[in-house]
């Protein structure tokens, strides 16, 4: 186990850029998603760390030791791919166990490593079978075993879950956080699906075109997140966004006012007010803002609804049963202290941005 | 759907298949049942196609009259040869071709697919002279040399290096984080799993080798070092002319391997073309 830092890592391909002076400190032990849109460069990054990727500027550590210039096999970590990446022409025993063959380990502590691997991951009975013959989530789980068996002192999770189906990846999420919390290995898990690293991570970091956007535990990400981006992302469903302006009596947009007295200390700004679906309830005529239901889309024990507030189309999510119609007219209002201010040029919260 | 076809569509196209089958099938059976009959039966007509009184007196005549032994040897172990040092060297070649970024490596396999276009008819004449320098005229060497640096093992690097283009990159980085270097990726991940292709590179290669005719005749003057495909055109009489049972019961001995090597490992042969994105 070791901690993992990252300093002004930049990386080029060519003449572009892709990593833009990435500065990040994991902890050891700690569970780490880097989080992001398709090409924001989390791949790469985890890469880098794995040493598959040359650091065009900058530092890797891993430990107390600079593994910059280190080939993977140097770096001491494992790496589980999004394609599994078993070889197929090896048994499940023999693609455990390959790489401590390879260092030339006695033959007794494989396959006693091997066994304690396939123990933890239910493999026991799987060990003499080819990759072709298991199936997608019996791959995964011996790409994972393939990994602990080795004892790295860091894991890298190259989205290891996309390739399963939505039912596997849910059971598979919880094996390998147990995983994580049985081994405490340092672990760097690339997604981009907010949803696993909210419910898998210590912290997560959110990456946008190569730059950290926000780095934090997955509650201060969607309590307090530092920009619209962020909050965009994270949180399903996504936040809506409602541009206008801060007044004292609230946020304005549209013909309607919102109840928010977080724009009082910013009156006068041009501004984007964020309010996740699950943050809206309805009032009566005095206290909130008309809206009229576009679209009502019935979950079971939720209801979710497409309204339009003052000219601005928003998503909220009521925790029961709605005996709602598209045209119906209601008012809603944003829970206190559920706001979020952004700035309308910047995007950046406004709480974090000197007042007009 | 049902995509079965009638029991009458099926006599359809299986009396078709055996019609188109025939001009295959037919030269190689006239060839087994002409070494089995006197001169004079072999072209009568209509021709039998069944010898009335097999005659296996041909196939003596084949060893006693040249040392057909040796030069089926002679065949036989540079066509092993050529076909190893041939898989060796196409399948390293192809994979770094596929596999190695380096300057200058798309434009350098485009001037080694230009060995390709160049017929060995235009090379034979400075090859004579390269080898006639060397002292290598009358001997193995250039049956060996030239297949194995030659447009056939062009052909060899080019199917290796498809198929080793469709291998997952993952797979390989697996392996440099398992602790692989170069070599050893290639050893122990690549070429096992290239094994439809090798099969292919192999076959097509020994069947080169043992076919090859214009390299014998202009390299070779001595009858033991002779190869098969020129021992054959030896078997004629006082006046030239063949005797063509004789040849023919020497060309059914030339063919034999062949036939056996194609039908036991031609679905490896598929595959390794199918691998490559070739067709036939």
């Amino acid at each position: 186990m070791a901690a993992v830092q990252l300093s002004q890592v930049k990386k080029h391909f060519g003449a572009v850029q892709v990593i833009h002076g990435v500065e990040l400190n994991i902890q050891d032990g700690e569970f780490v998603a880097l989080v992001g849109p398709s090409g924001c460069g989390k791949s790469t990054l985890l890469r880098m760390i794995a040493g598959l990727e040359t650091v065009t500027q900058g530092r890797i550590a891993i430990g107390a030791r600079d593994v910059t210039d280190l080939d993977p096999k140097e770096r001491d970590i494992a790496m589980v791919f999004q394609n599994y990446a078993l070889y197929p022409h090896m048994t499940v025993a023999a693609n455990m166990g390959f790489s401590l063959e390879h260092r030339g380990r006695p033959r007794p502590e494989i396959a006693e490593r091997v066994r304690w691997a396939a123990d933890i991951l239910g493999l026991a009975q799987l060990l003499e079978r080819y990759p072709r013959q298991l199936s997608g989530g019996q791959r995964q789980r011996v790409a994972m075993g393939r990994a602990i068996v080795r004892d790295p002192q860091v894991f890298l999770f190259d989205e290891p879950l996309s390739n399963l189906d939505a039912k596997l990846r849910i059971v598979m999420r919880g094996e390998i956080k147990a995983l994580h919390q049985r081994l405490r290995t340092t672990t760097v898990y690339v997604t981009h699906d907010q949803v696993e690293a909210m419910t898998m991570a210590d912290r997560i970091v959110v990456l946008n075109a190569g730059r950290i956007e926000q780095v934090g535990s997955p509650l201060e990400l969607f309590d307090r997140p530092a920009n619209q981006f962020v909050a965009g992302f994270i949180g399903s469903p996504a936040m809506n966004f409602i541009r206008g302006r801060c007044t004292p009596e609230g946020f304005a947009a549209g013909g309607i006012v919102l109840r928010a007295p977080e724009a009082a200390a910013h009156a006068g700004r041009e501004a984007v007010c964020g309010i996740r679906p699950e943050h809206f309830e309805r009032c009566g005529e005095g206290s909130g803002a008309p809206a009229r239901v576009e679209v009502v889309e019935p979950l079971g024990s939720q209801t979710q609804l497409l309204l339009r507030l003052g000219d601005t189309p928003v998503v909220a999510l009521f925790h029961e049963r709605m005996a709602a119609l598209p045209g119906d007219a209601m008012h809603l209002r944003p829970k206190a202290g559920a706001v979020h201010l952004f700035d309308a040029s910047s995007g950046l919260r406004l709480d974090d941005v000197q007042a007009a | 759907m049902n995509s079965e076809l009638a029991p009458r569509a099926k006599v359809a196209l299986y009396g078709l298949i055996c019609l188109l089958l025939i001009p295959f099938v037919f030269p190689t059976w006239w060839m087994v049942t002409s070494s089995l009959k006197p001169i004079s039966d072999i072209f009568v007509f209509p021709p039998q196609l069944f010898p009335s009184h097999p005659d296996w007196s041909s196939y003596r005549q084949v060893f006693s009259i040249q040392p057909f032994a040796q030069q089926y040897w002679n065949s036989a172990w540079i066509a092993a040869v050529v076909t190893a040092g041939t898989l060796a060297i196409a399948s390293m070649a192809g994979y770094a071709f596929a596999r190695i970024r380096f300057p200058g490596a798309d434009a350098l396999f485009v001037v080694v697919l230009t060995g390709l276009l160049i017929p060995s008819e235009v090379t034979i004449v400075p090859l004579f002279r390269l080898f006639l320098m060397a002292g290598a005229i009358n001997t193995h060497w250039p049956l060996v040399l030239i297949p194995m640096f030659g447009p056939p093992c062009v052909f060899a690097t080019f199917v290796m290096r498809q198929f080793f283009v469709t291998l997952p990159r993952e797979l390989e980085e697996a392996a440099r984080v398992d602790g692989l270097g170069r070599f050893e990726i290639f050893r122990t991940i690549a070429l096992p799993l290239a094994r439809p292709a090798l099969a292919s590179v192999a076959i097509f290669t020994f069947l080169n080798s043992w076919n090859l005719y214009l390299e014998p005749i202009v390299f070779l003057s001595t009858p033991a070092k002779f190869t098969l495909p020129q021992a054959l055109t030896q078997y004629t009489d006082a006046y030239g002319g063949p005797m063509w049972n004789i040849q023919l019961a020497a060309a059914t001995l030339t063919a034999l391997p062949v036939l056996i090597v194609f039908v036991l490992a031609q679905k490896q042969f598929v595959e390794g073309l199918a691998h490559s994105g070739l067709k036939g």
